[in-house]
């Protein structure tokens, strides 16, 4: 089939109020393509759209339809129809008359605008709605209704902006499979724009991935989802497992410390790139048989198939001891202030970058007048430090003298390596107050911050890690003593949609072919 | 709705009292024989005979039809670009403009139109811009001019914004719709844009030609003696001549020939609605 240019998309630019919202799109358009603007709500699919419907003028760029500069057009001079997200029936007008609107503007003799409209009505699958009241039919049918309007006055291409996203879920699926025959049947360009990757992927015959006003891919249903060239694309379109990994040399990809087969190349060798694998690509087999292995930590039944979350590699874990005492507040000679600090831990090469602030934060101090409740400065601190592990006494007091005596212990931590999952983590003991606790708007946060938690990639220190908190205590009711604190992070997960059930925390394989791992490049991301 | 139909109850008693029981009672005074009270009742259509047979009272309720439909189309011409305008303009300046057009019926109805007495009269301001351009032996006041110019300026605003409301509600993608269609602007006004205003033009229309016809200090101010309307005659019946039940006879004689023009116009709208209702 010889295809031919229809629409061409020059650089178009567009902004509103100064935000850009299309970044210089390029796109050639064919004749008889359903074509599918896919991407997240602001992507600027539509503005894309009402640029090509003429209610929008480009900033730059032109729209070349049929070999002809349309930008200056009048949107009633352009040779394309819109199915509007609302559908925006006439509601003065009945169904014929809705449909016959186009014909008589242009004039078309009586008995031609009949055929024409009884023919779309049959097309719709309308018959006899011809004398009804547009406002009283249902969605389905206003949609019906809405096309027909639209491709009665046969244009070359009709556009459909969020055509279906008012429609319930089933109506919607029966009006993708109506939408494609009618595509098929009268054999005309549809540009569709839709948010609902599921839609598009039914639906189009090529799928033009947007995001942030720039064209992320374009390519047919399968291209996208089977090879897509970015991790935007690959999360947007299905689910994945999206991990990052390094291109050794052509056909041979490493992650997470196992070298794979696989059918990618043009890399450059040991390019850093980002690995994605379909969840039904996976397919779970006995330890033995595994390329991985790992523990089943999740399965849900969804209808058709099981969801099993495998984690192949485990997370890591720090444990510290957090230690609750009573409130320890110093009171002034004469009972107008109070001040309270606690004793903290510093890990010995953290001792440099002490300073005031920094031990009147660690040590959570604070002065205040009892009756009034408000904050006094604390506006003397005396502590001595040196980069040697042992325990060194400081100083909290106010300009009136009222002070409180604490002790900064020096510590040399270790922290938790995972070689195999390329991090490590460490936390610190604390002291806390018993008010400190229950006063806390965010424990998990603020347990973080008092432990001094961090997690970091073993191969780049500047990198974090998320760090998940876990205690057994009850903050409303917690009483002086001492409570463990684990902080962890999640190891590397699989996602997995498979028919076969398997049990929780059991140990199996994983396994998949080397054309189902797609190599994704990290540049132009 | 049926929760909140006690609340409906001091309107349902005011509306009885205020409204049905008067308007029982002028009927009921048109009907009777001159100087009788409602306990000696004798019916008769005399009132209304007087009515139909005497040329001037017809030529009279004439003269009051005529003035008060060139009023509300004046007032149409006039404020259906205006309310367009407004309608089109972005929501701030949309209040600022509607503020402008209310802005006059903060101030009394009868200041304002003793105020274009001043405006209109022999030596008058109007008259003296006239005499520049050398028209300025025109008499101005008391004429049919005179009334038609009060009952528009007293009026339009009504017009301007039952109209305005009816545009503003209006979908926008409706216009967007009809341009995709092929319709060029002046096809979409005609074939969507003004269709679909037309509840707020005929409730404009209402609001205008019903106090116009009925109104009676206007040509009193405007038209002096010369120009005597309905209104007047009525005033006149219950006020100069203490001629009640013919007066009422006059009133039920307007609300009926008011009914009927009002049904016409309902008619035209629903018309407009497209397609039937199941």
């Amino acid at each position: 089939m010889e295809e031919k240019k229809l629409i061409e998309f020059r650089n178009i630019v567009k902004s509103f109020d100064g935000q850009i919202v299309l970044k210089g799109i390029n796109l050639d358009i064919y004749e008889n393509e359903f074509v599918t603007l896919l991407g997240p709500s602001g992507c600027g699919k539509t503005t894309l759209l009402r640029i090509l419907g003429g209610f929008l003028d480009a900033d730059e760029g032109s729209v070349i339809f049929d070999g002809e500069e349309i930008s200056k057009k009048p949107p009633y001079e352009r040779e394309l129809n819109t199915v509007f997200q609302k559908y925006a029936l006439f509601p003065h007008l009945s169904v014929y008359e809705n449909i016959a609107f186009g014909l008589k503007i242009k004039k078309m003799s009586k008995d031609v605008i009949d055929q024409k409209v009884m023919k779309m009505l049959r097309l719709i699958g309308l018959e006899g709605f011809e004398d009804k009241n547009t406002t009283l039919l249902s969605g389905g049918q206003q949609q019906r209704v809405a096309i027909a309007r639209a491709l009665v006055n046969e244009p070359k291409v009709l556009l459909l902006d969020e055509p279906l996203a008012a429609l319930d879920l089933k109506l919607r699926k029966e009006m993708q499979y109506e939408l494609k025959r009618i595509q098929q049947e009268v054999g005309i360009t549809f540009i569709f724009v839709t948010h609902d990757q599921e839609e598009a992927l039914t639906m189009s015959d090529k799928i033009v991935v947007m995001n942030h006003g720039e064209i992320q891919q374009v390519g047919s249903p399968q291209d996208i989802y089977n090879e897509p060239v970015n991790r935007f694309v690959a999360n947007f379109i299905g689910e994945s497992n999206i991990l990052p990994g390094v291109m050794l040399e052509d056909y041979k990809v490493r992650f997470d410390d196992i070298t794979f087969d696989c059918v990618d190349f043009g890399f450059k060798e040991n390019e850093p790139v980002d690995v994605v694998i379909r969840p039904e690509d996976i397919d779970i087999v006995d330890v033995k048989d595994g390329k991985m292995t790992g523990e089943v930590l999740s399965v849900l039944f969804k209808g058709v198939h099981y969801e099993i979350i495998v984690e192949t590699v485990p997370g890591t874990s720090v444990t510290v001891n957090m230690r609750v005492i009573k409130n320890q507040d110093v009171t002034s000679e004469d009972g107008k202030e109070k001040i309270s600090a606690n004793n903290f831990y510093v890990d010995i090469d953290d001792v440099e970058d002490l300073d005031d602030k920094e031990v009147i934060a660690r040590a959570n101090a604070q002065a205040w007048d009892p009756e009034s409740d408000e904050y006094i400065s604390i506006a003397k601190i005396e502590y001595e430090v040196a980069k040697e592990e042992g325990q060194y006494p400081v100083v909290f007091a106010t300009s009136n003298g009222t002070k409180v005596e604490r002790t900064i212990f020096v510590v040399d931590q270790p922290f938790v390596k995972n070689e195999k999952a390329n991090e490590g983590i460490m936390a610190f003991n604390f002291v806390k107050t018993v008010d400190e606790i229950t006063e806390s708007q965010a424990l998990d946060t603020d347990l973080k911050t008092w432990a001094n938690a961090q997690g970091w990639k073993l191969s780049d220190e500047e990198q974090s890690v998320d760090i998940s908190v876990d205690y057994e205590f009850d903050p409303e009711k917690v009483t002086e003593g001492v409570y463990p604190i684990t902080f962890w992070t999640t190891g590397r997960e699989f996602k997995i949609h498979t028919t076969d059930y398997s049990e929780e925390g059991q140990e199996v394989g994983l396994t998949f072919f080397p054309e189902d791992i797609h190599v994704m490049s990290r540049t132009g991301y | 709705m049926k929760r909140f139909s006690q609340l409906a109850w001091p309107y349902i008693v005011w509306a009885a009292l205020m409204l049905v029981l008067p308007m029982a009672l002028i009927a009921a005074y048109s009907f009777m024989e001159q100087g009788n009270s409602i306990i000696s009742f004798s019916f008769t259509l005399e009132h209304y005979a007087k009515f139909f047979t005497d040329q001037d009272f017809l030529l009279i309720l004439w003269r009051s039809l005529v003035i008060a439909v060139k009023t509300t189309i004046i007032c149409f011409f006039l404020g259906y670009p205006a309310a367009y305008f407004i309608a089109r303009s972005k929501e701030k300046t949309q209040n600022i403009l509607i503020l402008c057009v209310t802005i006059p019926m903060w101030i009394n109805m009868l200041v304002r139109t003793y105020a274009w007495i001043g405006l209109l009269s022999e030596g008058g301001l109007i008259q003296q811009i006239l005499s520049i351009f050398g028209l300025g032996d025109q008499e101005l006041l008391y004429t049919e001019g005179a009334v038609l110019l009060g009952m528009v300026y007293n009026f339009l605003p009504f017009m301007i914004l039952q109209i305005q409301t009816s545009l503003s509600k209006m979908d926008h993608s409706l216009v967007e719709a009809s341009a995709d269609l092929g319709a060029n602007p002046v096809q979409t006004f005609r074939r969507v844009t003004f269709p679909l205003s037309l509840p707020g033009v005929i409730n404009g229309i209402t609001l205008v030609f019903l106090p116009a016809v009925s109104s009676f200090f206007i040509p009193k101010l405007l038209g002096g003696g010369q120009y005597f309307l309905i209104g007047n005659m009525i005033e006149n019946q219950f006020i100069t001549v203490g001629e009640w039940n013919f007066g009422s006879a006059i009133s039920m004689i307007m609300a009926v020939i008011m009914m009927l023009l009002m049904m016409a116009v309902r008619k035209i709208e629903i018309r407009n609605q497209g397609g039937k209702e199941e």
